[in-house]
């Protein structure tokens, strides 16, 4: 026996305990391939891995890729087998958003649904000691008195809380300097130190100081978004229309998986997250970290998703709108 | 205070506490020294064990991995010449000249004793003075952060002394390499040649572990002793390492304190700490102590000051609710699977649970220097391997490490292709270290310069018009100067007394 | 130290310059064909991506530029050894193999390369025990295997044949 025998004796040897078709599926840990890096979003996601991992039988870990506004997490999932090992968190801005500024170019029909997951609000808030305005209305007032004095933060350029807010802002005519920030617990401090102006707050920073900063105005039409701010006035108590609704200015994720995954897989893990998402244990852990768990199972994919792509479409243009203003000003 | 304590120790005196934080400190100190992975992803891997156990319980796990990860990154470097975590780039300018001169066992004995107290330093930090240090910490904004990255940078002036214009090269093209990413500003794509795996620029884990290991393995592949079973006796190393620790306690405790300043800082983090409180280490020794050739204290100031960094970095974590680094931003990701919520309101609500995080804190670094030291032998035990065996291995864990933080074959190239970068570095006489501190320090330094120039009504003026930028301005500049100063003295102070050695 | 110099001390420092150079260009040239023609490379900091990279690659190019100077003064100065071509034979071929593994991972896996992988470097080590070889190969990569993807859940490439062991 020589050493090439050997080496092939070891193959084949493998080949039989590991062959992909003779096991039933799944026989090995599944990565789901998260967005976002550190974070509430992780901690769901973990939630929802672990639920569905018990259920499936095996390890499901969540893989946090964060990069290039969610299309570092999107193209490393595609790039892997569609063998229904690999689920792809599929985030709103990745999703939906970055294809509209035409940094992607999937359609959120490119892939397989399997479960909606959660959802969370975003609202912006600025430092509780503020004398210079008192609410909402007032702030969008001394900012149209003051063009290009208002500094505020949406976490990274071009997310989806800086489309929303720079709606809002071109609803009211108020130009005003974003200032990135990689860590968003970060801007909410620099808010609080009054560095910066007002900044997007999401529903985790809040829940774990909610006397950080006062809570303006939330970005949501959802009742349920509201009660998560302890109440704090929402779009639907202010003047102007901003054209949003529904899931549209909140943060959102379907778990999704490539096209020409077996069928018989994507049905197997359809079952486990539907019946991660109906455990109510499940549901009241999403629930505590300010997340909403969804109900919708795949059917309802294409009437959600399109009806949210719709809305963003026609807002695209506001971020243009604001950095053309600021250049005006300079 | 001590009701917070009192309230925490009925929650972690039990015994499956304590087998969770031995646990841990044992999974931490190997994925600190296999080269690649590190305590954050050791962390990462282990976070769905973890949240199946009770609060106190899982925090104690994870800070245990945390504690353990931090130090074992020493191991390798002392061993291999490879630090096992960027956390111990600093550590491998003493501990392995000391390891080479035959002291290998106390080296790491030394690395160990120090972490541990460091890290023990760090906790009482942590234990009296987290309000005041989170207030503190909270007042920095883009301009301070922007200064600390300057002074970051001064330590490579300070640690590549005999060759500070190669450091320095090696550190701006660090900040240089840095840059390849999405600009967080503009969001446009850098330097990532349409590439989406670059899209967040080099992986630093991949960077690091190319630079150093390719090069050492290429290095021992030059000599004739592959075949060679090492002869040498490996003395046990003692708990009387503590003592040698202490011989430097000017030196640890100022290196503590450093550490868990930086920690408290969100967005420092443990790898500028190691080389600011190495570098002030070096510039306050004396010629004879002969820092760079096996120094005790270099281990002492690094070790110590990358495990306090570890307490410092939960203060604005547990206080503020915001992390102090990447690892921190893990645990409060756990912290919030299991219903809890870091900041005020927990100081407030549930006393006993942050009292409980403080005293599995503490727990964590004194069960790290007993631990260490029985598992010392394991470790250097790798010097006995023979080089034909050593050499495949470690080239296999580089591989295999450097995959499992993103799961992707590109970032093995990236390590490749550093390791020519390295071999190319190292044969031209440059140190590597400073590549790595630019690397970690380039995002700090251009995003809060950017930052402050945004947030700033008028120009440069934000850099002197806050109390604590100006004060910065002034440390800074003192400290380059100081630096100036100490390195010309000791040059001409080590010329008088033997000519240097050139090589590192 | 035997054998005719294949690459002096000299040398290395002057590929080192070279590489500095390299980056200095490619950065220069980046900003000019990519982020200038997409309009990153003017405007303010919240519109200019190039400004900080062009002023970084400046600061190193006057670096370098003084390391030249340095070098070149000092040339006398500089001890006249390096590598010899027996030195560098091997960490050469190591650094090869290690090279042909990696471009082999991704399509075949983790399982069917390393081993090999370990089995080569041993060999070119100067290791002739072929059976110990192959055991101690075998042994290695599947003890780390197990170690990642039993114990830390981590998926080790599966290559085209989509081999990962179920352990």
């Amino acid at each position: 026996m020589n050493f090439k025998t050997i080496v092939t004796g070891a193959v084949l040897a493998l080949a039989a305990i590991s062959g992909p078709a003779l096991a039933e599926y799944p026989e090995r840990t599944i990565e789901s391939i998260l967005p976002a890096g550190a974070g509430p979003a992780m901690s769901v996601s973990q939630i929802i891995a672990d639920a569905m991992g018990k259920t499936l039988g095996v390890s499901l870990t969540v893989l946090a890729t964060p990069g290039a506004g969610g299309i570092k997490a999107f193209q490393t999932g595609l790039n892997k087998s569609a063998d229904g090992y690999t689920i792809i968190d599929g985030y709103v801005a990745p999703l939906v958003l970055q294809p509209i500024l035409g940094k992607a170019d999937w359609k959120y029909d490119d892939f397989i649904p399997l479960h909606a997951a959660a959802s969370n609000a975003f609202a912006i808030g600025w430092r509780t000691d503020e004398t210079r305005w008192s609410d909402f209305e007032g702030m969008m007032a001394w900012g149209k008195d003051n063009p290009g004095k208002l500094r505020y933060s949406s976490g990274q350029r071009n997310n989806l809380p800086h489309l929303v807010i720079a709606k809002m802002l071109q609803s009211y005519q108020v130009v005003a300097q974003n200032v990135p920030y990689d860590s968003p617990p970060t801007a909410n401090n620099d808010v609080k130190s009054g560095i910066l102006d007002f900044s997007f707050v999401n529903v985790g920073s809040y829940k774990q100081d909610p006397e950080a900063l006062k809570i303006g105005l939330v970005l949501s039409d959802r009742p349920a978004a509201k009660a998560e701010f302890g109440g704090a006035p929402s779009i639907t108590d202010i003047n102007a229309d901003l054209g949003l609704s529904g899931l549209a200015p909140m943060g959102w994720d379907w778990w999704l998986v490539k096209k020409n995954t077996p069928s018989e897989r994507v049905e197997k893990l359809r079952a486990a997250m539907g019946t991660a998402m109906a455990d109510p244990d499940v549901r009241t852990r999403i629930e505590r970290l300010g997340f909403e768990p969804l109900d919708w199972d795949h059917t309802h994919y294409d009437e959600i998703v399109s009806g949210v792509r719709d809305q963003l479409s026609t807002m695209a243009d506001a971020i243009k709108w604001e950095e053309d203003a600021l250049k005006a000003l300079k | 205070m001590f009701d917070m304590l009192l309230g925490g120790l009925g929650l972690v005196s039990s015994f499956s506490t304590a087998a969770l934080v031995g646990a841990g400190l044992i999974i931490g100190l190997f994925v600190g020294a296999l080269p690649g992975l590190g305590p954050l992803m050791g962390i990462i891997l282990l976070l769905p064990y973890a949240i199946t156990f009770p609060p106190v319980q899982a925090m104690g796990f994870l800070i245990a991995i945390y504690v353990g990860g931090s130090c074992g990154g020493a191991i390798s470097a002392i061993l291999l010449r490879i630090p096992g975590t960027p956390l111990a780039a600093a550590t491998l300018f003493d501990g392995y000249p000391m390891a080479q001169n035959g002291r290998a066992a106390d080296a790491i004995g030394i690395a160990i004793s120090a972490s541990a107290l460091g890290g023990a330093f760090g906790g009482l930090i942590l234990i009296l003075f987290s309000p005041s240090i989170a207030a503190f910490a909270a007042g920095f904004g883009p301009p301070e952060y922007a200064l600390l990255a300057i002074t970051g940078l001064t330590a490579i002036a300070a640690v590549s002394d005999q060759s500070m214009l190669k450091g320095l090269i090696a550190g701006t093209a660090g900040l240089l390499l840095a840059t390849a990413g999405t600009d967080e500003f503009t969001a446009a794509e850098r330097f990532t040649f349409g590439l989406f795996e670059m899209s967040d620029g080099f992986n630093i884990v991949a960077i690091v572990v190319g630079l150093f290991a390719i090069s050492e393995m290429s290095n021992l592949l030059t000599g004739n002793d592959l075949l060679d079973r090492p002869t040498l006796s490996i003395a046990r190393p003692g708990f009387r390492t503590v003592l040698l620790v202490l011989r430097h306690w000017p030196n640890l405790l100022r290196s503590s304190s450093i550490g868990a300043f930086i920690g408290a800082l969100p967005g420092a983090g443990g790898v500028i700490s190691s080389f600011t409180a190495y570098a002030v280490a070096k510039t306050f020794s004396r010629a004879d102590e002969r820092y760079g050739e096996g120094a005790e204290g270099g281990i002492v100031a690094s070790e110590s000051a990358n495990n306090a960094t570890a307490g410092g970095a939960l203060v604005p974590t547990l206080a503020l609710g915001i992390p102090g680094d990447a690892v921190t931003a893990v645990l409060i990701g756990a912290l919030l699977i299991l219903g809890i919520f870091p900041g005020p309101t927990l100081f407030a609500q549930h006393s006993d649970i942050v009292g409980g995080i403080f005293l599995v804190y503490m727990l964590a670094n004194i069960a790290l220097f007993v631990v260490g030291i029985l598992l010392t032998p394991l470790f250097v035990y790798v010097l006995r391997l023979r080089k034909l065996v050593l050499i495949p291995t470690v080239l296999l864990m580089c591989a295999i490490g450097t995959y499992a933080v993103g799961s992707s074959i590109f970032d093995l190239w990236v390590m490749f292709a550093f390791g020519i970068v390295g071999l190319i570095l190292r044969a031209g006489g440059y140190p590597l270290a400073p590549m790595v501190i630019g690397v970690i320090l380039g995002p700090l330094l251009e995003n809060n310069v950017r930052r402050a120039l945004l947030l700033s009504h008028d120009g440069l003026r934000i850099f002197i018009d806050r109390p604590v930028s100006a004060t910065l301005v002034f440390i800074n500049a003192a400290l380059l100067l100081c630096v100036f100063f100490f390195t010309l003295r000791r040059h001409f102070a080590g010329r008088r007394s033997k000519p240097l050695p050139v090589n590192t | 130290m035997t054998g005719p110099l294949v690459i002096g001390r000299r040398t290395a420092g002057w590929c080192a310059v070279a590489l500095m150079l390299v980056l200095v260009a490619l950065v220069f040239e980046q900003i000019r064909d990519v982020l200038g023609p997409s309009g990153m490379a003017e405007g303010g900091p919240y519109d200019n991506a190039a400004a900080y990279p062009r002023g970084v690659t400046l600061v190193l190019l006057g670096l370098v530029a003084l390391q030249i100077v340095v070098q070149v003064v000092a040339r006398r100065r500089v001890p006249a050894d390096g590598f010899t071509l027996r030195q560098l034979v091997r960490p050469a071929a190591v650094i090869a193999i290690f090279g042909l593994y990696l471009g082999l991972l991704g399509p075949l896996g983790f399982h069917l390369t390393s081993a090999p992988m370990l089995f080569a470097v041993m060999a070119v080590c100067g290791a002739r025990q072929w059976w110990q070889m192959i055991a101690l190969s075998l042994a290695i990569s599947f003890g780390l295997a197990w170690f990642f993807e039993s114990q830390l859940d981590v998926v080790l490439p599966g290559g085209i044949f989509h081999l990962n062991i179920p352990w």
